[in-house]
Parts: C-alpha cells; sequence; structure tokens
C-alpha cells in the first residue's frame, strides 16, 4: 500500500506520552488490509459497527482506524518513536 | 455532525457573537486613536455584562485576559500568599495545578484537597485541612464545576469556611459560567477566573478575572496602554491589561455574554439539564457503560463515562469516525481527579452540552454506544 503523507495529528494534547501520526493511504483500508495487520500485534475487529473499526496494539506502537477511510492513525510512545518506520516499512510492503 | 464537547469551546456560537466579530475587524478599532467619541466602550461594556453574570457589583475589578490560564496566572504571580501555603482542590484543572506546584519561589507548599468518587469536594474536609495547618493557608482553589465529571461544589459554604480560618478563596468558574447561576459577591467569593470561549460563547483567547479590591496584586506583565504614558515606574496603582487590547475578542464575549442574560442563566441550566439527565437515563441501560453518576442537583453540563472491554481514546474514535458524533476522551488536563475516580490510567469518555444541542444530538449518541457495546 502507497502512504502518500504521515501528518502529526492533530490532536495536541499528548497526556499519556503517546505521539501519534496520521498515515494517508493512496487508497481505501480494505478489510484484507485490516487482517494483514496481524503480525505487528493484537488485532481488534469490530466489523459489526456501522464503519468498521480495527485496532493493532504492540508494546511500542498501535495502529487504529476505519474501514474504507483512507488514513490509518499510527500512535508510538515517545521512547520509541524509531517504531514508527517499522509500520511503514509494513504497510508499504503489503499487498493484497 | 453532533458537537458534544463543549466543555472544551462551545460549537455553534450565536448569530450575534458572528457579528460582533465581524463588526469588530470591519470598522476601527475602538479607543485607539485618543479621539474617540462619547459612546460606551465596549471593554467597560463587557465589563458591566459580566458583572451582572457573574453577581458582582464592583465590575470594574474585572480584568481582561487571554484566558482562563493566563488569568490564573496573574492571580498566582500577582498575590501575596504570605505563608507560602495553598489549598488546591484534586479537582482542579491542570491551569491551575501546575502554577501552584511549579511557582516555588512563591509558594513554599501546595496541599491537594482531596475530592469524593465523584469529584465533590466534602467542606469538612476543607474545615479538617484548614485547621491542621492552623490557619497558615493563605489561599484556597476551588474549581466551581468540575470538567470531568460535571460535579458543582458547595461553593458558598466552602468560602465560609476559607473565611474562618483567615484564607482566602479563589474560584474557578471556568465551566460553570453562562451553564450555572453564579452569585459571587453573595457567597464572598474573593477572587475568580473564567474561559471566554465556553458557557460564555465568546471566541478562544479570551478570559479574565476579577479579585475584591482589598486585594493587591502586583500586575504579571508590563507595557502600554493605561491611564498615564509618562509612569515609567510604578509604586502602586498598577495597570492590568496592557498592550493593545484583545478588541474583537472582547466584542465577541460581549455579545456571548449578552446573549447568556437575554435567555436567562436559569432557563439556560433547565435546557443543558433535561439533555443530561435524559443522558444519564440513557446511558445507565446500556451494558458495560460505567457512568460517573452524580446527584441530580449537583449535576452540570458535562458527564464522564467509561466502557468495559474498550479504551476511551478507541470509543472516541469509533464516536468521531463512525458515527460523527464529537466527545472528548482522556484525562482533560484534570489529573489528580481521577485517581479517586479510578480512571488514571486511561481517563474517561466525556459529553459536554450547550444550549445549542438538542435531544436528537443525545439520541443519537445513545444508539452509537447501543451500537459499540453490543459489537464487543
Amino acid at each position: 500500500m502507497k502512504i502518500l503523507d504521515i501528518r502529526e495529528s492533530r490532536e495536541r494534547c499528548a497526556e499519556s506520552g503517546w505521539f501519534a501520526y496520521d498515515f494517508i493511504l493512496a487508497g481505501q483500508v480494505e478489510k484484507e488490509l485490516i487482517l494483514g495487520l496481524k503480525p505487528l500485534g493484537n488485532l481488534t475487529y469490530l466489523p459489526m459497527l456501522k464503519k468498521p473499526f480495527f485496532k493493532v496494539e504492540s508494546n511500542y506502537y498501535f495502529l487504529k482506524g476505519m474501514e474504507k477511510d483512507d488514513y490509518i492513525r499510527v500512535a508510538v510512545h515517545d521512547k520509541h518513536r524509531s517504531e514508527l518506520e517499522v509500520v511503514k516499512t509494513f504497510l508499504e510492503n503489503f499487498s493484497s | 455532525m453532533v458537537y458534544l464537547n463543549q466543555a472544551a469551546t462551545t460549537f455553534p456560537k450565536p448569530k450575534q457573537v458572528l457579528d460582533a466579530v465581524s463588526d469588530a475587524i470591519a470598522n476601527p478599532p475602538q479607543g485607539q486613536f485618543r479621539s474617540s467619541s462619547a459612546s460606551e466602550d465596549i471593554f467597560d461594556n463587557c465589563r458591566k455584562n459580566l458583572g451582572e453574570l457573574f453577581g458582582v457589583r464592583e465590575y470594574q475589578n474585572i480584568v481582561f485576559t487571554a484566558g482562563a490560564t493566563a488569568a490564573a496566572n496573574a492571580l498566582f504571580y500577582g498575590l501575596d500568599f504570605r505563608t507560602g501555603q495553598i489549598i488546591v482542590s484534586q479537582t482542579e484543572h491542570n491551569s491551575i495545578l501546575r502554577p501552584a506546584m511549579n511557582l516555588t519561589e512563591k509558594i513554599s507548599e501546595g496541599i491537594v484537597l482531596p475530592c469524593d468518587e465523584m469529584g465533590y469536594l466534602e467542606p469538612e474536609k476543607l474545615e479538617e485541612i484548614l485547621s491542621k495547618y492552623q490557619d497558615n493557608i493563605s489561599a484556597v482553589f476551588i474549581n466551581h464545576c468540575s470538567n470531568v465529571t460535571g460535579v458543582i461544589q458547595p461553593i458558598a459554604k466552602l468560602a465560609e469556611i476559607c473565611h474562618s480560618h483567615g484564607a482566602m478563596i479563589i474560584a474557578d468558574f471556568s465551566q460553570s459560567a453562562g451553564c450555572i447561576p453564579i452569585k459571587a459577591d453573595q457567597w464572598d467569593i474573593d477572587a475568580f477566573i473564567f474561559a471566554g470561549h465556553k458557557g460564555l460563547y465568546g471566541i478562544q483567547g479570551i478570559g479574565g478575572y476579577y479579585i475584591k479590591s482589598e486585594y493587591s496584586l502586583k500586575p504579571f506583565m508590563y507595557g502600554g496602554t493605561g491611564r498615564d504614558s509618562r509612569i515609567i515606574k510604578y509604586n502602586s496603582d498598577f495597570e492590568y491589561e496592557v498592550g493593545t487590547g484583545n478588541g474583537p475578542g472582547v466584542a465577541a464575549l460581549n455579545a456571548g455574554v449578552r446573549f447568556v442574560l437575554d435567555k436567562g442563566v436559569e432557563n439556560i441550566r433547565l435546557h443543558e439539564m433535561n439533555l443530561m439527565n435524559y443522558l444519564y437515563e440513557g446511558l445507565k441501560e446500556i451494558d458495560r457503560i460505567n457512568i460517573i453518576s452524580i446527584p441530580k442537583d449537583l449535576r452540570g453540563p458535562v458527564l464522564s463515562f467509561t466502557v468495559d472491554g474498550m479504551k476511551t481514546g478507541d470509543v472516541a474514535y469509533i464516536l468521531q469516525n463512525g458515527y460523527e458524533i464529537t466527545v472528548r476522551t482522556g484525562l482533560h488536563c484534570a489529573p489528580l481527579i481521577h485517581e479517586a475516580l479510578g480512571t488514571k490510567d486511561d481517563g474517561t469518555i466525556r459529553v459536554s452540552v450547550s444550549y445549542f444541542n438538542t435531544k436528537e444530538d443525545i439520541k443519537a449518541l445513545i444508539a452509537a454506544m447501543v451500537d459499540i457495546t453490543a459489537s464487543l
């Protein structure tokens, strides 16, 4: 999946030491991509919602978003910002 | 879009406020060219209206600042805390907590007045602490209405206790102004701060403080504007609004306050309480939802809850991106109260309403929460 841009999240209040970024994607987030995120951490997928929600959690970062949106929010803990690169590489190499 | 984050900044604003801002920037600025007409100054007119809203006779003692945080800092920097010991309640916002805990050259000890599991401050607890410190407390800071749980504090009783121990009481009316009737003189409040962009329907960047004439306050800042340009060094008779004032901000605030006064704070409160009571009843019926429950007579226009099995941030994300409903989650810049609520790790989901919210907005939120909790 091509990443068009990585933007620092507009949420300015990083209360718990996490810093969030929005990964702007070239296409929509499809179910295949969501299920394909499993190697990155524990996957929660709520397909019953009006717009399905997903979240992947690891010790140092998490990703979340809605199916059919064209962006994914990625948050990393302050001390592990380098993990962003791991997520970026994984997404870029993903092909359904 | 359903906007239920009114405790942060109200939206939408009354038309009068939009017009006031537009007029303020479309016309020559008032009072900056030494030849103004005799028409009443917008700053003084706003002070007068705020005096009516807050129930203070000495409305000239209201000072405009860039917001409630700037107002709080003006008081912290300017007051003489003779003993160096002050009390802040556990419910305070960081705009109070951080100056209290960091201004160590003026404050030797910031003592925390604990609240209960809904954020309520028991007057007996205050009495106990003031007695323990043998009347050495200079000032007590109380958040009138919690921005986390919405609980309204027994401010008049707390003021009475403070005064019986020689301490001044400083109230934070940021969350209550415009939503809950305030009678600062009658309650004997020594000083207070307020935000202009919440229940007073002004815009961001305007707020202020009030202080009784009997207290002296050294200015937080010095600069231009004032009565006599030749004075360079002040001995007393300080200026408190220095630099070019925020004319559009004050014009907006004035229009917002006028809107509130014309509607009547009691009527606004009635409308908002109807919405909150409906929300309480709706959320109460949903499994997995834990409301931080406040008795009806102590409820402000704010409610917090958590969801078993889901992070608060995820609930808000789904509400925003799946249902176009805006709430707020986290600690809400009031970290200490969460120790009492049992929510210090993940905070709460906060819903807050204004005069412009409707029952349909609340129905939409309840329906979304039914969906979300059912999906778990």
